[in-house]
């Protein structure tokens, strides 16, 4: 027997953990004799703790080998991990306890753990006898996950279904029966590799055997059998699903996809109707499938109801992605007797199509919406749980009657934004180039800031603050309140026409609105009428993109439709909006 | 003898010999053969070869024989228990899934795990449970094992037989209660009032609420036991309220005795308006020495959720004056929110009040949240911040803003 310390041992064992190779407990002995020369000191206090319980007797030197082959031999491996932990934290005259070495400290939640250690067990490549997974389980480092873990293992490395079979009668047949929580995983393997009498075996197995099954395994029914020639009994097990909780939307695409495929159009998209009735929110993968499968179909139902499906896209703001986009063309000009056309291009500035020379919808809101969207605005905003959080109701009052009075602005400016611009330069300096350049053609202009503006200070400087208010009306905040909510405000009573500069995308302004619609609304009035800038490549100008004409969202005409698409790659910030349009028109 | 059996089974199953199976004939046709018997207790055999046919479906015999009985469900009378205990079949078959799901869980849990609004909020409190239960557990098996080694203490101690001479009796808890006790008594007639706001309940979850009442706990003992305490008043505390129920929950019959003062009424109508300071992490002002005239205000309040200047309004709204903590003055922030929980304030405050040192008072603030100390003027160490950053950017830092207004006009252009 070759002598090492527990500490390199348990080391030697981490690091292979760690390079994720798994080694059979008992091969480790003998690569330790090789790869370590240990001094004798470290062996005896190691093993002058592990004698008895009572460490009070003395240990002699040459009695510890004796020990140590005894004790090699009775120690397993887990109590020897928790060993060297409790050796690394035990000072010697703590050592009267024998509990630190009967019970391994076991952390919380260890399984997960160890779970996470060794998912990468290599599963063998044949179905193995009872024999031979007996002894695999038993040089397993915790061989109680032994089946979870090697079953994950397979359903990684997509194994044979064989082996995991044999795993499974190996199981049955020393403990009578299989946990629920290895059938469920043995089915992801079924799904994983479309064995549809596996499946159902596994479902009569689960259905006979527990009173209920939980919505994980149905899940996994639902798609396996839907993507397979007996797609008819996912439906009836989604019905089953129904009785006892409302299907998740995973559940209900897979059925969805499969009726579609099938060319059964009504049942996918009355499965599809009690989703929404349910606000379970589509992905674009089930829309997209509707598309593909209902191509070249005629029939005015069908036909509404994709309609329908596009204007959801415009009631939610949704933007399809490219394949999503190509499907929609494809479909449109597979519909008979029709002679759809569809085209790729981008809009102008002046909003208007280059295919059609048709002009897209205006991005201004109707009155309603604009009256909605104001005192939303005040509401939420402005004010929400507490006046006092952004500003103080003084302050706000005071703030109205000054826009009252001087009614109705054109462009409304966020002083402290704008002059940050350029670092470069004194930050009055920057609001001045702004206003001088936003303030021709008597346009009424006004600055919001705050007090510490009016202060003469090496950014602020009096002079240039007075020749600016000559330009433009100022109304300066206090200093701890929030300028943009009164940016807000001040714009949208001005009415449609005016505008507003800043660089900041409002998202926390957005956020604090609290319905969705409100938020679209919200969104749709920033596009029109935020003018951003950005400062010239010198630094000596400033930029100002104008704000967009068109809205953008999917946009029909009756015999046109227009619908806003983005590249997969490309990154999609709610405040951004794709410049790239499918244009759909008939011939 | 294996492969000639072999055969033979397979001549059974291609059903050649169907009525010798059916009369039972086959015990007399393959007398050494390996029956797959389908029963549960099934024996190992250890004769197998490798080479022999494994059965791969024979789980499935396995399950299908160890059936339990069908159970009758019985409709119950009141639909109410019927649908929790479906809820708690669902909850058992979660756990059998391997998902985080308490073993036990009480009828009160599950009602309110039952009128989670979504599902993510169910997984959430399960979760918590399920934690719960792991810390109760292995809480209980750490004083099982002290209890074994108190045995063994003792009996080795009774072994020795050692009686020690003491001219003390040990009495250490009680006397110790007396003495701070004394100590808060006095702070009740002389002491530095310090007043805690509870008017946040409404900005609060439940499970937000609790965790403040467990921070005040805190910070009330450790006021009791240092050597010049507050004089703590709760104010704008309301009976019934939540704060209440969860205070009674744990200080139980104490709750009565306790040596603090305990309104109803707001804190500008107990103390004049100028001595009251409110500390709140959103203030613009920064407090630079501890008055010990002034009366500080702490509001009592955990926002998971970040509510920022919901403090700041409430001082806002009465005209009171406020403070920060000088956390950027003196510590090179790394991480974290700059609002501390009320145990870490009350550990500052009364350092504060004893020593008036700085460094010393915030070495309660966690260490995870900071880098170290700062001894040199605020100016020098921007330079070395920006120096880091310079350093770990690898450019100075003109060109990084360059960069970002570069990138930024490019957004702007895409939009």
């Amino acid at each position: 027997m070759a002598l090492f310390s527990q500490t390199s041992l348990h080391g030697f064992q981490a690091l292979l953990c760690k390079y994720r190779m798994f080694w059979p407990v008992s091969r480790c002995p003998q690569l330790f004799a090789v790869s370590f020369r240990i001094p004798s000191r470290e062996k005896v206090n190691y093993f002058s703790f592990m004698t008895s319980s009572n460490a009070a007797l003395p240990v002699d030197p040459k009695g510890t080998d004796v020990v140590l082959s005894r004790k090699r031999s009775e120690i397993d491996y887990e109590e020897e991990k928790a060993w060297n932990k409790e050796a690394e934290e035990i000072s010697e005259g703590k050592l009267h306890s024998s509990s630190s070495v009967r019970a391994p400290k076991k952390q919380l939640s260890s399984h997960a753990l160890l779970r996470h250690q060794f998912t990468t067990v290599q599963p063998p490549e044949k179905p193995l006898q009872a024999e031979e997974w007996k002894r695999l389980r038993e040089s397993f480092q915790s061989p109680e996950i032994f089946e979870e873990v090697m079953l994950n293992s397979m359903v990684k490395c997509n194994s044979p279904i064989d082996v995991a079979k044999s795993l499974l009668t190996h199981v049955a047949k020393s403990n009578g029966d299989i946990a629920y929580k290895l059938l469920v995983k043995y089915l992801v393997l079924c799904v994983q590799q479309r064995q549809t009498s596996e499946i159902l075996d596994v479902y009569d197995i689960m259905k006979s055997r527990f009173k209920i099954i939980e919505s994980g395994a149905f899940t996994l029914f639902i798609r396996g059998l839907s993507n397979s020639d007996q797609w008819r009994k996912a439906l009836t097990i989604l019905e089953e699903v129904k009785k006892m909780m409302p299907p998740s939307r995973a559940q209900y695409e897979s059925c969805i996809k499969a009726a579609s495929r099938h060319q059964e159009m009504n049942p996918a998209f009355e499965l599809y109707h009690e989703m929404l009735a349910k606000d379970l929110v589509p992905t674009l993968d089930v829309l997209q499938a509707f598309f593909n499968f209902s191509r070249g179909m005629k029939g005015a139902e069908l036909q509404k109801e994709l309609f329908g499906i596009l204007l959801y896209l415009r009631e939610n703001q949704l933007y399809p992605h490219k394949t999503f986009m190509r499907s929609i063309k494809l479909w449109f000009e597979s519909v008979p007797e029709r002679n759809w056309r569809g085209h790729l291009t981008s809009i102008k500035d002046s909003g208007q199509c280059p295919v059609c020379n048709r002009r897209l919808e205006d991005s201004n809101l109707t009155e309603e919406e604009y009256n909605n969207l104001s005192e939303r605005i005040i509401k939420d905003v402005i004010h929400g749980t507490d006046t006092f959080r952004k500003t103080s109701p003084q302050e706000f009052e005071a703030f109205q009657k000054f826009v009252e009075n001087r009614l109705p602005f054109d462009v409304v400016i966020d002083g402290l934004n704008v002059s940050h611009i350029n670092p470069r330069k004194m930050q009055c300096e920057n609001l001045f180039n702004a206003v001088n350049y936003l303030a021709k053609k008597n346009t009424r202009l006004l600055v919001l800031g705050r007090k510490h503006m009016l202060i003469n200070s090496s950014n602020w400087k009096k002079e240039i603050m007075e020749e600016m208010q000559n330009k433009a009306d100022f109304f300066f905040a206090e200093n701890i309140s929030e300028d943009d909510a009164f940016l807000l405000y001040a714009t949208l009573r001005s009415g449609k026409h005016c505008k507003f500069v800043t660089r900041d995308f409002l998202r926390d302004h957005k956020a604090c609105l609290s319905d969705s619609l409100t938020r679209h609304l919200f969104r749709k009035w920033q596009r029109g009428h935020q003018i951003a800038f950005f400062p010239s490549a010198e630094g000596k100008h400033i930029h100002f993109l104008p704000a967009l004409r068109y809205d953008c969202v999917v946009q029909t005409t009756g015999d046109t439709w227009h619908i806003p698409y983005k590249d997969i790659f490309e990154e999609k910030y709610s405040y951004q909006v794709p410049r790239k349009w499918l244009c759909i028109q008939q011939k | 003898m294996q492969s000639a059996n072999m055969l033979l089974k397979k001549i059974v199953r291609s059903s050649v010999l169907p009525f010798a199976a059916q009369h039972g004939m086959k015990k007399d046709l393959f007398p050494l053969s390996r029956t797959l018997s389908l029963s549960l207790c099934l024996k190992q055999d250890n004769s197998c070869s490798p080479s022999e046919k494994l059965d791969l479906d024979a789980w499935k015999k396995v399950m299908k024989s160890g059936l339990q009985e069908v159970v009758n469900e019985t409709v119950s009378e009141r639909k109410e228990t019927s649908t929790l205990a479906a809820a708690r079949e669902m909850l058992e078959m979660w756990r059998l899934a391997g998902k985080s799901v308490p073993e036990n869980i009480s009828e009160e849990q599950l009602k309110t795990f039952m009128e989670c609004t979504s599902k993510s909020a169910q997984k959430k409190y399960l979760k918590y449970l399920h934690l719960k239960e792991l810390h109760k557990k292995n809480d209980k098996r750490k004083m099982e094992e002290k209890k074994e080694r108190r045995l063994e203490a003792q009996e080795q101690a009774s072994e020795t037989d050692v009686t020690k001479k003491n001219s003390f009796i040990c009495l250490w808890a009680n006397c110790m209660d007396k003495v701070h006790n004394w100590r808060a008594a006095q702070s009740m007639i002389f002491g530095q009032p310090l007043v805690f706001d509870m008017s946040f309940e409404k900005d609060m979850s439940v499970r937000e609420v609790a965790n403040t009442v467990r921070q005040i706990v805190l910070s009330e003992s450790s006021n009791r036991r240092s050597i010049d305490p507050f004089h703590i008043h709760f104010c704008n505390f309301k009976d019934e309220s939540l704060y209440h129920k969860e205070f009674i929950k744990h200080y139980r019959e104490a709750w009565g005795k306790l040596l603090i003062t305990v309104t109803d009424q707001c804190y500008t109508e107990v103390f004049p308006k100028d001595k009251l300071i409110y500390l709140t992490a959103d203030s613009p002002k920064v407090m630079k020495t501890f008055d010990h005239n002034k009366i500080y205000i702490v509001g009592s309040m955990v926002d998971r959720s970040i509510k920022t200047g919901v403090s700041l309004a409430r001082a806002k709204r009465l005209g009171l004056e406020t403070a920060a903590l000088p956390l950027e003055k003196y510590l090179l922030w790394n991480t974290g929110a700059k609002n501390l929980t009320l145990d870490q304030m009350m550990q500052i405050l009364l350092t504060l009040k004893d020593t008036g040192d700085w460094q010393k008072a915030l070495e309660f603030v966690p260490k995870r949240k900071y880098c170290g100390f700062v001894n040199k003027p605020v100016h020098e160490l921007r330079k070395t911040v920006s120096l880091i950053n310079a350093l770990k950017l690898g450019k100075r830092q003109e060109e990084v803003r360059k960069q970002f207004a570069k990138n930024y006009s490019k957004k702007q252009t895409q939009k």
